[in-house]
């Protein structure tokens, strides 16, 4: 296998788990309960896996990608109700990656915020449409490893790692009031819809359609998934384990996308700065490349529309002017001045009511012998899948209950 | 019945000022003034960039202008530690900002045993 | 499936992609037409293709909406049209010559023709 192949799953991953989210809510999450959110990092990191392996594997075989199976299963109104919550979730998500790209810009250059929106939006756009997908996952995919910064810090500040290790065993922090422990339930339930957003999904089985994966790339799709979710939530947890270290002790919350960054700062200076700074850009832009894709695919998909990045812009028309007319709208909702962690944690609450959704269909038909033929689910994705569908389904019913009681985790 | 519900969201709303609705913006003020001691610490250190500094100065400044606008309470103790903290200049001592930190932390831990 | 055989009609075949010989995706089975009486048999005659097709699938608020959006346009598909259906409905000839690219067509004309590797 060509590990240049790795890349799909590399970008998908980096771009899906490091997106302004998790750079916000991974070291928010370190700052106020130490490691004891881990294993929610862990826990949904496999079922990501599971359901991105599974979406490949669709794809691979029945040679669909997720939306068209989704308005087959679901029919035309439900269906409609579906990609509609999806495109607000997804155009919401992509304006706070813009959002965040131009923050870091900011950071990087000091140029003002407005102007690099603008021009981040630019070169997103020029990039989509002069690169294959292939290029377009390679770019993105790759320069976002400069994120692995985050990992080095973490051994750079001799963690307690017997306490690290310990954080990956489903757990509750003893003595903490009521407050605290529905903050604490409300960022696990936040984590588990961040980590398994509807978009990474769609845009991982259409990526599998736009390299041409048939029964053959299994073994890819396999290791692709895995490797590439795993090293995605590696740099999550990360970023989750330098900031108890670093933020917790000295009551730093992070609010901001740009504090991530010290956690490379402190050990590294200025070159480990600078090198979070670019991975959290190319990782962010990636995000900001897969959710407006995400939604493009949706709607042509959804539509019967010539679709993908493996055309020219100009043989998939009606595509190309939705990923163009979503990039301008994401830009408009960053040029109104919204705050782009409110717009994170509205898309995160949109995102947990779509996820039921989304999963549904792809497990039903992963299922199905008639379409998956001896690559239908086997016992032990069929157990985890309905597993991980009854947990995404509680939490998108404790989702919305929790965000108001805890005023969106701040307490 | 929708008269009852009314009465019962105004009770509500009414009940959420003063120094309970006020414990996030704290939470936050104290966050902002313990992170501005770090980046001062680090930029000390030599191990920020002038460029990141003055941009996260922005940041952290703009949010906790926001939070002190938020408050029911303007002239409260914790009212007054962040309006001090807003008049701190952008490069104030690590162990000044600290201090404020501390001390919106008191009155924050204070808040919250009570 | 063969096109002789039984079909579900909602579960097998209602909003399935439409894919024509040049492996182009030409739209979805948004409806279909049948033939036939009270107590005679029912024969699948077309696939209906296009916004207009949702009509009766829909509430009346919602396709007013969609025809001012995306017009009323239907395309009919004969069954004589379609090779098989699977997992996809696959054409016996292209969407152009079938109609069904009309609206790609009139799309392409925005789309300039360069830059792209």
């Amino acid at each position: 296998m060509n590990p240049l192949e790795l890349t799909l799953g590399i970008m998908t991953a980096v771009g899906g788990f490091v997106d302004i989210s998790e750079l916000v809510f991974a070291a928010k999450a370190g700052s106020q309960f130490g490691y004891a959110l881990i294993w929610v990092f862990a826990l949904s990191t496999i079922g990501i896996i599971v359901f991105s392996e599974m979406s490949g594997r669709v794809a691979a075989v029945a040679k669909q990608p997720v939306f068209n199976l989704m308005r087959h299963r679901l029919g035309l109104k439900l269906g409609l109700v579906t990609l509609a919550a999806s495109i607000v979730s997804n155009l919401i998500t992509c304006a706070a990656e813009i959002g965040g790209v131009s923050l870091i810009l900011n950071y990087l250059t000091g140029a003002p915020y407005a102007l690099m929106a603008v021009a981040m939006t630019a070169i997103l756009v020029i990039s989509i449409w002069v690169l294959p997908f292939q290029w377009i996952e390679r770019v993105y995919g790759l320069l976002g490893l400069f994120m692995i910064v985050f990992a080095a810090a973490l051994v750079a500040i001799h963690p307690p790692w017997s306490q690290i290790a310990g954080g990956f065993v489903p757990q509750v922090p003893a003595g903490l009031s009521t407050k605290e422990l529905l903050t604490f339930a409300y960022f696990a339930v936040a984590i588990i819809s961040a980590v398994m957003f509807p978009y990474e999904v769609y845009f991982y089985s259409s990526g599998g359609i736009e390299e041409g994966w048939g029964p053959k790339d299994m073994l890819t799709n396999r290791l692709t998934s895995i490797l590439g979710m795993a090293l995605g939530s590696l740099l999550a947890i990360s970023i989750l384990a330098n900031s108890a270290q670093l933020f917790g002790p000295v009551n730093v919350d992070p609010e901001i996308p740009g504090s991530a960054a010290l956690e490379a700062a402190i050990p590294f200076g200025k070159w480990g700065l600078i090198l979070a700074l670019l991975g959290m850009l190319f990782a962010v832009a990636g995000a900001a490349v897969e959710t407006c894709m995400a939604n493009a695919y949706s709607i042509a998909q959804f539509f019967g529309w010539v679709w993908g990045r493996h055309k020219k812009p100009w043989e998939a028309p009606r595509f190309t002017i939705a990923w163009l007319i979503l990039f301008m709208l994401a830009l408009a909702i960053v040029l109104t001045g919204v705050d782009v962690m409110m717009l994170v944690e509205f898309a995160v609450l949109f995102s947990i009511l779509v996820l039921p959704l989304t999963y549904l269909p792809l497990l039903l038909l992963a299922e199905d012998k008639k379409y998956m033929r001896q690559y239908a689910n086997g016992p032990v994705a069929k157990t985890l899948g309905w597993i991980y569908f009854a947990i995404i389904t509680a939490a998108a019913i404790a989702a919305v209950p929790l965000f108001m009681l805890t005023s969106g985790g701040n307490g | 019945m929708y008269k009852a519900v009314i009465l019962i969201l105004t009770f509500l709303s009414a009940c959420s000022s003063g120094p309970p609705a006020d414990l996030q913006y704290i939470k936050q003020a104290r966050s902002i003034a313990a992170e501005w001691a770090l980046i001062n610490n680090q930029a000390k250190a030599d191990n920020l960039t002038s460029t990141y500094v003055v941009s996260m100065h922005q940041s952290l400044r703009e949010n906790l202008q926001t939070a002190f606008d938020s408050l029911s309470d303007k002239h409260s103790s914790y009212g007054e530690q962040m309006n001090a903290l807003l008049a701190e200049r952008a490069d104030a001592a690590p162990a000044e900002l600290r201090a404020r930190a501390e001390a919106l932390k008191r009155i924050e831990d204070d808040l919250e045993s009570a | 499936m063969r096109l002789d055989s039984p079909i579900k009609l909602v579960s097998e075949l209602v909003d399935l992609p439409l894919l024509d010989t040049e492996g182009k995706y030409c739209g979805i089975v948004d409806d279909i037409e049948l033939s036939g009486r009270p107590g005679q048999d029912l024969e699948l005659k077309a696939l209906l293709v296009g916004p207009g097709a949702y009509e009766g699938r829909m509430p009346a608020w919602l396709m007013w909406l969609i025809k001012k959006v995306a017009g009323d346009r239907v395309t009919r598909v004969t069954m004589d049209e379609v090779q098989t259906i699977s997992s996809v409905v696959h054409l016996k000839r292209t969407g152009g010559e079938l109609g069904l690219h009309t609206s790609e067509t009139e799309a392409g004309r925005w789309i300039p023709h360069k830059g792209a590797l």
